[in-house]
């Protein structure tokens, strides 16, 4: 069997085939999915996002780690879940209504699942009564939003009134990001996390839950 | 109404106006970092913002702010579409349309929303993309017939049959410096196969992404060119579209747009300058990596400097002194609030670049639906006040 190593490096590198082939060697071995998780996949999309955030990673290097990640993980997923074993948290994720940009989103997505978080892409054009529905009905205890527009951002503040309003407000931790948005507009509307980029994102949505 | 719906009020013209050769040299004086009459002023306007301001200032339906307040500049668009055809409509209601565009691209426009949203590509895989074939670059459609093409026309607005091009110069000339325009490769890579592919596929292989962002390069150089001798000296500048970053940094290293993409915004300025047309570039996000670079190329004036990704014109003119001329950064989000006193500090603040010319004034990058018409009224009347040479600005002078 492949050195698990190799796994870390397959997912820093970005390359997909060897991530997927080593998860499964490890597998077949009877290596503990949650292991290979823990002590190998998470602390190399750590180290993605370290490198993204000192500019020696720029984006194609992200999604490749990212689609390296997931390509593992989609090995992992079923078996985790059919011993019960829990994300770190679940997070809705959507771009806000009336705004249709999703690039930025998805890299939030690929850096909160390296994580391990479990992540409902909502989509875009997201309303409200949408992140209302992931709460009460996928049981998401974390809402991400994203808005490139500064027409769109006040959608943000809308969707936080709805969870107040739906009472589900206090069960989940909102966190919100975008080109327009900044810390101030965050405190304004009551988020409780905002991220400058996608990397930092995982930062934020930890210290949200309290992790 | 969208961005790009600028056909002018007159008729083809051969003869230009005074005041507008005024402009024109208020404009090229600038760029040439000597002190005009007084600082260039226009912007990029949002249909959904002009129709506000001509419902607020009781204004006619066919009012238009460049007219209006007899803005500077501005720019016109060609067919850039690299296959020249109709949109192919897949979905229409009221409400929304889903097109497929002359990129191959998905279009949905919904008529309440300020953009649109790509849904698919047709080239959605690398041996696709490498394969493909594109019309001819100097196909006579692009500028001498109307039709669809997907700049123009699907975007903040949704617009088919789009004038032939050629017309929509000769119809501004009279009244305004009217430029030209080109994408880069990545505004083509965004509509063609999307920027989530187009960022994995250099990450990917991305040697052989190099080479497809040099036929793309050659194939709009070639555009580039075409539209400059189409144009038979009509045309006072040039705009390159470009959108390399974002509020980080640039989407690729920097190691690899100075390899792949640079040089062809180098190609294309250098041909403009031959061609006697000064050059603005466009692209948005943190740039900051990169903008010796543009400076390197002698690019004329960098546009739009967003406030949000983090550009300062202040900050740039004092690290780079006159090395390029600034075309925007006035914040928006200031923009936005109304807030007359909030709104004069910023526009005054940033009038201070304009000292020794090399400043056009503008948005940090277009007049959103979220300006009122009020405001864009106030923010002319201050431009106009205090732009004059000598620039006095007394409590928001700054030493650069």
């Amino acid at each position: 069997m492949q050195d698990l190593k190799a796994l870390h490096e397959a997912v820093l590198n970005g390359d997909a085939k060897t991530a997927k082939a080593v998860t499964e060697q490890a597998l077949a071995a009877g290596i503990e999915p949650m292991k290979l998780v823990q002590e190998y996949m998470v602390p190399a999309m750590a180290e993605v996002g370290r490198r993204f955030e000192c500019n020696e990673y720029f984006v194609p290097e992200l999604l490749l780690a990212a689609r390296a990640m997931k390509a593992a993980l989609e090995l992992i997923r079923p078996l985790l879940t059919a011993s019960g074993v829990q994300p770190v948290a679940r997070v809705a994720l959507g771009t806000v209504k009336g705004d249709l940009h999703d690039i930025g989103k998805n890299l939030v997505a690929a850096m909160l699942e390296g994580g391990g978080y479990e992540v409902i892409d909502l989509g875009v054009n997201v309303t409200p009564e949408q992140f209302v529905a992931a709460v009460k009905e996928k049981g998401a205890n974390i809402i991400a939003m994203s808005a490139l527009l500064t027409t769109t951002m006040p959608a943000m503040k809308t969707t936080v009134d709805a969870l107040q309003q739906a009472g589900v407000r206090q069960q989940v931790k909102v966190l919100i990001g975008g080109a327009p948005v900044t810390q101030k507009y965050a405190d304004e509307i009551g988020a409780d996390g905002f991220s400058e980029s996608a990397a930092g994102a995982v930062a934020v949505a930890k210290k949200a839950v309290g992790n | 109404m969208s961005m790009f719906d600028t056909k002018g009020h007159t008729a083809v013209h051969d003869r230009r106006k005074p005041n507008t050769l005024k402009k024109l040299e208020r404009l090229n004086t600038a760029l040439r970092h000597q002190e005009p009459d007084r600082v260039p002023i226009s912007d990029f306007f949002w249909g959904g913002f002009t129709k506000r301001w001509q419902q607020e200032l009781g204004l006619p339906p066919d009012a238009n702010p460049y007219y209006h307040y007899d803005l500077d500049w501005i720019v016109t668009v060609p067919n850039m579409d690299p296959w020249i055809r109709p949109f192919q409509t897949l979905k229409e209601s009221a409400d929304e349309v889903v097109v497929k565009t002359g990129f191959g691209s998905i279009m949905h426009k919904h008529f309440e929303f300020p953009m649109p949203e790509m849904r698919g590509w047709e080239t959605d895989t690398f041996q696709k993309l490498e394969s493909a074939t594109f019309d001819d670059p100097a196909d006579r459609r692009r500028f001498f017939e109307g039709g669809d093409n997907q700049i123009a026309g699907v975007g903040d607005g949704f617009q088919r049959n789009t004038p032939p091009w050629i017309e929509t110069v000769k119809s501004l000339r009279p009244d305004f410096p009217v430029y030209g325009s080109i994408i880069e490769v990545s505004e083509c890579l965004t509509r063609l196969i999307g920027q989530e592919n187009a960022m994995l596929w250099m990450g990917e292989e991305p040697e052989r992404m190099g080479a497809v962002i040099n036929r793309i390069g050659e194939f709009y150089f070639e555009t580039a060119k075409a539209e400059m001798a189409a144009a038979k000296g009509l045309l006072d500048g040039f705009v390159i579209w470009g959108d390399v970053a974002y509020k980080k940094c640039t989407f690729m290293s920097p190691r690899y747009w100075r390899e792949y993409f640079k040089p062809w915004v180098a190609k294309i300025t250098e041909h403009a300058h031959a061609n006697g047309l000064p050059v603005i570039y466009h692209g948005c996000g943190n740039v900051k990596a990169i903008f010796q670079d543009y400076i390197d190329m002698k690019v004329d004036a960098y546009n739009p400097l967003e406030v949000k990704a983090g550009m300062d014109v202040l900050e740039l003119r004092r690290q780079y002194g006159h090395g390029i001329g600034f075309c925007g950064n006035s914040d928006m989000q200031v923009w936005e609030t109304g807030d007359h006193e909030a709104i004069r500090r910023e526009v005054l603040r940033k009038l201070n670049a304009a000292k020794g010319g090399g400043y056009i004034f503008q948005s940090d990058h277009s007049v959103s639906s979220a300006v009122s018409g009020s405001t864009y009224d106030y923010i002319v009347k201050l431009v106009r006040d205090f732009g004059n040479y000598p620039i006095q600005l007394g409590e928001f002078e700054e030493r650069l």
